[in-house]
């Protein structure tokens, strides 16, 4: 057995069986259900999280995806002690995350949403010297962390504005800031680029990827934006319905689901044919501009023969989009399989 | 002030400091809802006819009541509005997740609020004795009743403190206990508490009951100091009972708090 300290660096989180459910009060429509359920309430047991089991790595980046509702969020919120678990283990860094040691949370960030650290009615520069304090960052760390993130956020212009008069990208941005400064080792994003325009999205993915190969933090993400997903996160964690149903490398998954690639070629002149015996499939036609979808193995093959005609404009071979793929996962065909 | 300073503490406070100057306008209004309902009543106790048997007169009343607003004011706390609103919109979530006590910061808010409120509050007060000093009698002032003001002014802070501190951590099982608040923070303590009637003009036995109950020292109990109406027994008594009550409620919110975070939900963000 290794000892906690080998363990902590093999592993940054462990839940083993972990569970949690939720009493919800039921109410059916009209005044008469009103009434009866006012003398006698109805309630149900939700499982948000079904005995899930997962392991991530120190300096790992895990996208954690799932349908609206499949416990991503409750996940996240026990696993920053937020939430008691109804049953089951969690060690986050060697703490158990509810006990909410400060030495845990001084370790941890989650971002959920752009109010989850700033102060709403002062400016962010105030949020950063009241979070300085909080987590006794020295002058020198203080002053050099600052620097470094007002920089790679590109958030000097907005410090001394009201948080609450912001726009939401650059609320974003310095809600990363100050979740980062004091270096978390764990950091917790929850949809971190929901509602911003594609430039925002990209430039906090980027960021995001920037720092993590400059400081190695474990990072666990959920998004419904699976260019954040793919720009980020190497292994993924798919949950529905509270139940773990693959947990694996992003391309495994690609594989899994779709052993197929998709080939894009626009023709000089002349025409193509697709044979489904030689593992190609025309899915749409528009002129001289060609969608096939293609089996892997045969991919080099039909590439080539499109080559040898010496007549092609433009060609792509790329995988189906992640958002197929992760839909492909939640449909009721693939459930029952 | 390092042990003050130690852990963000002394941030935190500037920080309510700082929000509560961003938002001037709120503070007069807040300032006028503390000074209005004393005036009316002062001028009410003036205008009618006294009780028999009264101990207050019209001097008595003028000083009490010009020192209501004060101490309303110095033992104030919103941690009911400020703590159930944190639950329902899950603002709670980010206290919970800083290495900081998240109840520290109701207390920090209190203290900002409370000495903020006096900006207005201590030139009213000046003005309305000035208009009334040749009416009230303070020749019985000695240092050592000031001293005894004061201390029983932060107990009576306290105490409000923890009363409504209690109150508002039951917001993890009730959605809305502003209405219990308004009953039992609000109705009663304006009854028995001294806000409507001082408790010294109260028959006996339902001052008796005021003695026993945490209220009277939320706010009566100063003034009864100022005022000199009190023996030095008498006040210690005040102060052991103000202390007790203190800790009931502090032991009682402590409970609640940690069956309450078992519970907790975390919704929203």
């Amino acid at each position: 057995m290794p000892n906690m300290n080998e363990r902590q660096q093999e592993y940054a989180i462990v839940t083993r069986a972990l569970n949690r459910e939720f009493r919800v009060r039921l109410k059916a429509e009209g005044l008469a259900a009103s009434l009866r359920n006012f003398f006698a309430p109805q309630h149900k047991t939700v499982n948000a999280v079904n005995d899930l089991d997962m392991q991530i790595g120190a300096g790992e980046i895990v996208g954690f995806l799932g349908p609206n509702g499949a416990g991503k969020t409750t996940t996240l919120k026990m696993l920053s002690g937020l939430l008691v678990p109804t049953s089951g283990s969690i060690d986050v860094l060697g703490y158990t995350p509810f006990s909410r040691d400060h030495a845990f949370l001084r370790h941890i960030s989650l971002v959920m949403g752009q109010k989850q650290n700033l102060w709403w009615d002062l400016p962010p520069v105030e949020t950063f010297a009241i979070h300085r304090r909080i987590y006794g960052l020295t002058d020198q760390q203080y002053a050099e962390r600052t620097k470094e993130l007002i920089d790679m956020l590109e958030i000097s212009d907005c410090l001394e504005t009201q948080t609450r008069k912001l726009s939401l990208g650059q609320r974003m941005r310095c809600e990363l800031a100050v979740s980062l400064l004091h270096q978390p080792k764990i950091l917790f994003l929850d949809e971190p680029t929901i509602g911003l325009d594609i430039l925002m999205q990209k430039k906090i993915r980027s960021f995001l990827l920037d720092y993590h190969r400059r400081f190695k933090p474990t990072i666990l993400l959920t998004s419904h934006y699976m260019d954040d997903v793919a720009a980020l996160a190497q292994r993924v964690i798919v949950i529905d319905r509270g139940n773990k149903v693959f947990d694996g490398y992003l391309s495994d998954l690609t594989h899994k689901l779709h052993p197929e690639k998709i080939v894009s070629v626009v023709l000089n002149n002349g025409n193509f044919i697709c044979n489904p015996e030689e593992g190609c499939r025309l899915i749409h036609q528009d002129g001289q501009h060609y969608r096939l979808l293609v089996e892997r193995n045969r991919v080099p093959e039909i590439a080539a023969r499109l080559y040898a005609t010496g007549n092609i404009a433009d060609l792509t071979i790329e995988d189906p989009p992640l958002e197929d793929i992760i839909g492909q996962l939640f449909t009721a065909e693939t459930r029952n399989s | 002030m390092n042990i003050f300073a130690a852990g963000g503490k002394l941030a935190v406070l500037a920080a309510y400091f700082k929000i509560i100057l961003t938002y001037r306008g709120m503070l007069l209004i807040h300032g006028l809802r503390l000074l209005l309902l004393p005036m009316v009543l002062a001028s009410a106790w003036l205008s009618i006819e006294k009780a028999p048997g009264n101990p207050y007169t019209d001097s008595d009343y003028l000083l009490y009541y010009l020192l209501v607003p004060l101490i309303m004011n110095l033992t104030d706390s919103r941690i009911v509005f400020k703590f159930s609103l944190a639950v329902k919109d899950g603002s709670l979530n980010r206290e919970l997740l800083k290495p900081f006590p998240p109840l520290l910061g109701y207390l920090l808010e209190s203290i900002a609020n409370n000495t903020m409120q006096l900006l207005y509050l201590i030139p009213f007060s000046f003005a309305f004795w000035l208009f009334v000093r040749d009416r009230i009698v303070l020749a019985h002032l000695q240092p050592s009743l000031l001293i005894f003001f004061v201390a029983a002014i932060l107990i009576g802070w306290l105490a409000r403190l923890a009363v409504s501190g209690s109150i508002a951590l039951l917001s993890f099982w009730i959605e809305d206990v502003t209405t219990l608040n308004l009953i039992l923070n609000g109705g009663i303590w304006a009854l028995l508490g001294g806000m409507i009637v001082p408790v010294a003009t109260f028959p006996e036995r339902i001052r008796y009951i005021a003695e026993l109950l945490p209220y009277r020292y939320m706010l009566s109990f100063p003034i009864e100091i100022f005022s000199g109406r009190l023996s030095t027994p008498e006040i210690y008594q005040g102060f052991a009972t103000a202390l007790l009550w203190i800790i009931v409620f502090s032991v009682i919110m402590r409970i609640i708090w940690k069956c309450g975070l078992k519970t907790y939900t975390a919704y929203g963000g």
